[in-house]
C-alpha cells in the first residue's frame, strides 16, 4: 500500500504527462461561451491545449478524460487590457518596480522582458479568474511596446502570447489647448526622425546607401509608422481625447485604440463613426470635476455601448491595482448597476479586451479552435459573492495552492484555538 | 485675477437668483431636507444587521427621525409619507470606520511623534463633494480620522453625512472620544526622506515612545491629583497629557493604524501594562495572524477588503482577513480610507463572501452594525431596530450585489439622497452652467473690446494683452472658468 502522498504525487505526475496527449472532456457545467448563448449542462472538448468542440449533445471520444463540473459555471478566462502585472511587486520598494522607465522617449522598451514570471501577484489573479493580461509600460510620452501574456508559464518567453502588441503614446496633457506644446512637438519630431531613419535603412538595404547609425528608439517605431503596428493612445480629458484622435488622423495612423477614463463617453458618437475601440480605465473612479453628476464614471460604459463602441474595462492598470487586477468584473458590474447590460459587461472583460489587444482569434470566448483558457465558478464573475473554484490555462489546470494568499489563509485558519 | 473675481460674483448672483438655487450640487446652499413626522416603508426586504436577520415583505415605520416599528402590514399614521418598496431592499445606512473624506487642509499634524492635542473636529469640511457622492452610495456615517504620520496622532470625530449642514451639525452628539494611533512604516517615515530625521525609525522605537508617553501621562495625572497648597506650585498643564490621561481613564477610545502582527501584539501589551484597552486596530492586514490575541484583549479589527502588496508591510495581506478575524471572535469591520471606495462599501462587504465564505447577512454587518459597535454608537446607528436613528438605504436589488444601485439614502428620517430627484436636478445644474459660461464669454469679449481701446498710461503700466499679444485669445475667460471648474 503506497502512502497517500506518494500516490497523489504519482497521479499528479501522470496527469501532467498526459495533459496534452489525450482529449479531455469538461462535462456538466453551464457553459458561457460569451460569443453565443449560454448552454446548460454542456460539454467542452479539449485537445492539446485547444478547444476542439463545444455543445450540449457532443459525442465524446472513447479515450477522453472526463472532468465533471456539475453545478458550476464555465467562463472564458478574463482578459485585462492594460496592467503592470509582472512588472511590480511591492509598490513602495523601488527595487521591485519596473513599471516606469525614465525620460520621455522610450519607444525601445519592451514590456515582456521585465516580467517576473514568479511574481507573487500572479497566482491570486489566476485564482480570481484573470488568465490573460496586456502588460503595458508606463514611462514618458512614447512609452514603448506592450505584450499580451498568459498568467502561467516557466519564464516570460513561455508566457508571452503576442508581442509587441502595440506602441503606447501618452497624448500630452495640455496639447489640446496649446498649438506649440513642447511635448507634442517632441513626439512629432521623434516620429519624423523614425520615418527618416526608416527611409535611410531602406535605401541602405535596397540601394546600397551607407547604413544609418543604429538607433533602437527609432527602429522600434517602424512597425507603427509602416502601418503594421497598433497604436494605443492614452488621454484622460475630453479635449485631449479629441485632440489625440485629430493628431492620430493627421499622422496617418489607422489602427488606433484610445485609452482613457470616463470622458470617453463624451466622444461616443465620434468613436463609433470612426470605428475606434477603447480601453476604459475603470468605473471605480471619481467624477473628474466637482460639478459632474455622482455617477459620471459609472454610466460611461453604458454610453459607449449604446453608441456601438467596442470597449474593454480595466482598473487603470497602476502598480497599486495590479494585485487585484482580478477584480475588473466588479468595475463592469458597477456599470451594470448604471445601465450596461450584463452580457456587454461580461464581454468587456473577456471578448472585447482580447480583440482590442490583438488576441481575439485565440482568447476571450469559448469556441472551437481557441485556447483552452477558462475557469469554473459558482456563478457570474461579475458578482463579488461568487466563488471561483478552478482554472485552466491552455488546457493545463492551475494549482490554486500556488496562491500565497490561500496558503496563508489555510495556515492561520488551522491555527489551534486557545485551549485546544 | 480680475476674471476670477468676476466669475465668482456671477456665480453667487446666479445661484442666489436662479431657479436652480435649491438644487445646486453644493452644500452651502443645499437646504436640510424635511423630517416628516412619520415615514412608512412598505413591503421591503429588510436587512436588519440585527438578531432579526433578513425580513421579507416587511414594513418599517419611522417617527421623527427614529425607527419606531418593524413588522408586517403596519398601519400608516395620518399624513405619513408612504414608500412602496416592493422588490427593493432596505439596509441600515452604511458606516465607514476609517475616512479622511471631508477634512479641510492637512490630515496630519506631522511635526511631532505625539500630537494628541489636535482635533479633526476642528477642520471638518462640510462643503466637500465627497459627502454627496458617498451618500449616493449609501454611506450615512463616517469616522473622520487624523492621518498616520505619528505614533500618537490626533483626536478623531464621527460625523453623519448631513449634506448642507454646518460642520458642527454633522457631528454625532454623545459620541465617545476617539483618537488615532499609528504603527509601522508611516510613523517610522520609511517611505519618504524627512527634512530632519525623527526618532523612532524602528517598530521597537514606535512601541517605546508610546510606552514612555503613557508613563509620563501617569506621573502627570498623579501630580495633578495632589492638592495644591500654599507651598506647592501646581504642575504645568499640558494639552497633550490631558488627552493621554483621558485615554488612561477610558474617556477616549484608541483606534490604531497598523499592518503587522508583531506591532499589534506590542501595542496590546503596552496598553495592558498601562491599564487601558485598544478599541480597534485599523487596516490590520495581518490581523488574521493574531486574531486570538486581539479577541482576548478585546480589540476590534477594521480592515480593507482586498488591498495588498502596495508596501512591504502589506505583503502578507489577504482578502480572507475579515472573515478569518470574524471567525476567531474579533469584532470586525471594513473601511475605505478612500473617498472613492467609500461610495461602494456594500461591494467591499460582498467580497468577504467570496473570500472566506462569510454568510451574507453577517457580511453586511461588516459595514453597518460592527463599525457602529467599534465606534461606541451601537445604540444609535448600524442596525434596523426600534429606537435607533432612521439612517437607512433603499436599494434596487440585493445590497451585496455589485449590480445593485442606491435609490434613496435617509439620515435621521430625512431624505438626503434620492436618485430620481438627482436626475431631475441635473438638467437645472447643466442649464445654470451653460448660462454661466455664456456670461463669462460675453464678459471676456467685452473686456477685449475695452482693452483694445485702452492706451497704456505710462511705460511702467501693465501692457494690455491686446498690444503684447497680436492674437488675443477669445477663450481667455473660458479658460479661467475651466480652471475654476477643474478642467474639461
Amino acid at each position: 500500500m503506497m502512502p497517500t502522498r506518494i500516490l497523489l504525487a504519482t497521479c499528479l505526475l501522470l496527469a501532467a504527462l498526459t495533459t496534452r496527449a489525450e482529449p479531455v472532456a469538461y462535462i456538466g457545467a453551464t457553459v458561457h461561451p460569451v460569443s453565443g448563448p449560454t448552454m446548460a449542462d454542456a460539454a467542452v472538448l479539449v485537445e492539446d491545449g485547444r478547444i476542439t468542440a463545444i455543445g450540449d449533445d457532443l459525442q465524446l471520444p472513447g479515450n477522453a478524460r472526463i472532468i465533471d463540473l456539475s453545478g458550476l459555471h464555465l467562463y472564458p478566462g478574463m482578459v485585462h487590457a492594460g496592467t503592470v502585472l509582472g512588472l511590480t511587486e511591492i509598490g513602495s520598494v523601488a527595487g521591485t518596480d519596473d513599471t516606469t522607465e525614465t525620460g520621455q522617449i522610450n519607444a525601445a522598451i519592451r514590456a515582456e522582458i521585465g516580467i517576473n514570471h514568479d511574481s507573487m501577484l500572479f497566482a491570486p489573479n489566476v485564482t480570481g479568474g484573470l488568465l490573460t493580461a496586456h502588460v503595458v509600460p508606463r514611462g514618458g510620452l512614447i512609452r514603448g511596446s506592450s505584450a499580451v501574456i498568459g498568467l502561467a508559464g516557466w519564464n516570460w518567453e513561455d508566457m508571452t502570447l503576442h508581442a509587441p502588441a502595440g506602441m503606447h503614446i501618452a497624448f500630452p496633457r495640455g496639447a489640446a489647448d496649446d498649438e506649440e506644446d513642447e511635448d507634442l512637438a517632441l513626439i512629432d519630431q521623434t516620429l519624423d526622425a523614425a520615418r527618416a531613419w526608416g527611409r535611410a535603412m531602406s535605401a541602405h538595404r535596397d540601394g546600397g546607401a551607407p547604413e544609418p547609425a543604429p538607433n533602437d528608439q527609432l527602429a522600434a517605431l517602424l512597425p507603427l509608422i509602416e502601418g503594421e503596428g497598433r497604436l494605443f493612445l492614452h488621454a484622460d480629458r475630453e479635449r485631449d481625447m479629441h485632440a489625440a484622435l485629430d493628431w492620430a488622423e493627421h499622422q496617418g495612423f489607422e489602427d488606433v485604440v484610445l485609452v482613457g477614463g470616463p470622458d470617453l463617453q463624451h466622444l461616443a458618437e465620434r468613436l463609433a463613426t470612426a470605428d475606434v475601440p477603447v480601453i476604459l480605465t475603470g468605473a471605480h473612479v471619481m467624477p473628474q470635476r466637482g460639478w459632474e453628476p455622482y455617477d459620471a464614471a459609472y454610466v460611461a460604459a453604458a454610453a459607449l455601448h449604446e453608441a456601438g463602441v467596442r470597449f474593454a474595462m480595466t482598473d487603470g492598470g497602476s502598480g497599486f491595482t495590479a494585485g487585484n487586477a482580478r477584480h475588473i468584473p466588479f468595475q463592469a458590474g458597477m456599470a451594470v448597476a448604471f445601465g450596461l447590460d450584463r452580457e456587454a459587461a461580461l464581454k468587456s472583460v473577456t471578448q472585447w479586451p482580447a480583440e482590442i489587444i490583438g488576441v481575439g482569434d485565440q482568447l476571450g470566448t469559448l469556441e472551437a479552435g481557441k485556447r483552452a483558457t477558462f475557469f469554473a465558478a459558482s456563478g457570474s464573475p461579475l458578482e463579488a459573492t461568487t466563488q471561483i473554484t478552478r482554472a485552466w490555462i491552455d488546457g493545463e489546470e492551475y494549482d490554486f495552492s500556488r496562491d500565497r494568499q490561500r496558503r496563508l489563509y489555510q495556515r492561520y485558519k488551522s491555527r489551534p484555538q486557545p485551549g485546544e | 485675477m480680475k476674471h476670477m473675481i468676476k466669475i465668482l460674483t456671477l456665480a453667487a448672483v446666479l445661484t442666489l437668483a436662479g431657479p436652480a438655487a435649491a438644487y445646486d450640487i453644493e452644500a452651502w446652499n443645499s437646504a436640510i431636507p424635511d423630517q416628516p413626522e412619520h415615514v412608512l416603508i412598505r413591503n421591503a426586504t429588510l436587512w436588519t444587521a440585527d438578531e432579526a436577520g433578513i425580513l421579507e415583505q416587511a414594513d418599517l415605520l419611522i417617527h421623527r427621525g427614529r425607527i419606531e416599528r418593524i413588522g408586517e402590514d403596519l398601519r400608516a399614521p395620518r399624513a405619513a409619507v408612504e414608500i412602496d418598496a416592493s422588490g427593493r431592499h432596505v439596509t441600515p445606512g452604511l458606516i465607514d470606520a476609517h475616512s479622511h473624506a471631508a477634512i479641510t487642509g492637512g490630515i496630519n499634524e506631522s511635526s511631532l511623534i505625539s500630537t494628541a492635542m489636535v482635533h479633526i473636529g476642528d477642520v471638518i469640511n462640510a462643503d466637500s463633494i465627497n459627502i454627496y457622492r458617498q451618500m449616493a452610495g449609501g454611506l450615512t456615517t463616517m469616522h473622520l480620522m487624523h492621518g498616520s504620520a505619528n505614533a500618537i496622532g490626533g483626536q478623531n470625530v464621527i460625523v453623519k453625512l448631513r449634506w448642507g449642514a454646518d460642520p458642527d451639525d454633522m457631528i454625532i452628539d454623545g459620541q465617545p472620544g476617539v483618537i488615532k494611533f499609528a504603527l509601522g512604516e508611516n510613523p517610522k517615515q520609511s517611505n519618504w526622506q524627512p527634512d530632519t530625521p525623527r526618532y523612532p525609525n524602528s517598530r521597537q522605537g514606535v512601541n517605546q515612545i508610546i510606552d514612555e508617553k503613557f508613563q509620563t501621562a501617569r506621573e502627570y495625572a498623579e501630580q495633578h491629583a495632589e492638592p495644591s497648597g500654599r507651598d506647592r506650585v501646581p504642575p504645568r498643564p499640558s494639552l497633550e497629557m490631558d488627552v493621554l490621561v483621558d485615554i488612561l481613564e477610558g474617556e477616549i477610545d484608541v483606534h490604531s493604524h497598523g499592518y503587522r502582527a508583531d506591532e499589534f501584539i506590542a501595542l496590546l501589551r503596552t496598553a495592558e501594562r498601562h491599564g487601558f484597552r485598544i478599541k480597534a486596530l485599523h487596516h490590520v492586514l495581518e490581523g488574521y495572524k493574531v486574531a486570538d490575541e486581539m479577541a482576548e484583549h478585546g480589540a476590534g479589527g477594521s480592515t480593507f477588503s482586498d488591498w495588498y502588496g502596495f508596501k512591504y508591510e502589506a505583503r502578507d495581506a489577504i482578502p480572507y482577513n475579515a472573515a478569518l478575524m470574524h471567525e476567531r471572535g474579533v469584532l470586525t469591520s471594513l473601511n475605505s480610507d478612500n473617498p472613492e471606495l467609500a461610495r461602494r462599501m456594500n461591494v467591499e462587504a460582498a467580497k468577504t463572501v467570496r473570500y472566506g465564505g462569510m454568510e451574507e447577512h453577517e457580511a453586511l454587518k461588516l459595514v453597518t452594525a460592527n463599525p457602529a459597535r467599534q465606534l461606541g454608537l451601537s445604540e444609535r446607528i448600524g442596525r434596523l431596530a426600534e429606537g435607533l436613528d432612521a439612517d437607512i438605504v433603499i436599494w434596487n436589488g440585493s445590497p451585496l450585489s455589485v449590480t445593485s444601485r442606491v435609490d434613496q439614502t435617509w439620515i435621521d428620517g430625512r431624505r438626503y439622497f434620492d436618485r430620481q430627484r438627482d436626475l431631475e436636478a441635473r438638467e437645472r445644474w447643466e442649464d445654470e452652467r451653460q448660462r454661466l459660461i455664456a456670461l463669462v464669454r460675453a464678459e471676456s469679449e467685452a473686456d477685449e473690446e475695452d482693452e483694445a481701446e485702452e492706451k497704456p498710461e505710462s511705460p511702467d503700466a501693465d501692457v494690455p494683452e491686446a498690444e503684447s499679444d497680436p492674437d488675443p485669445d477669445p477663450d481667455r475667460g473660458m479658460n479661467v472658468l475651466r480652471k475654476l471648474l477643474g478642467g474639461a
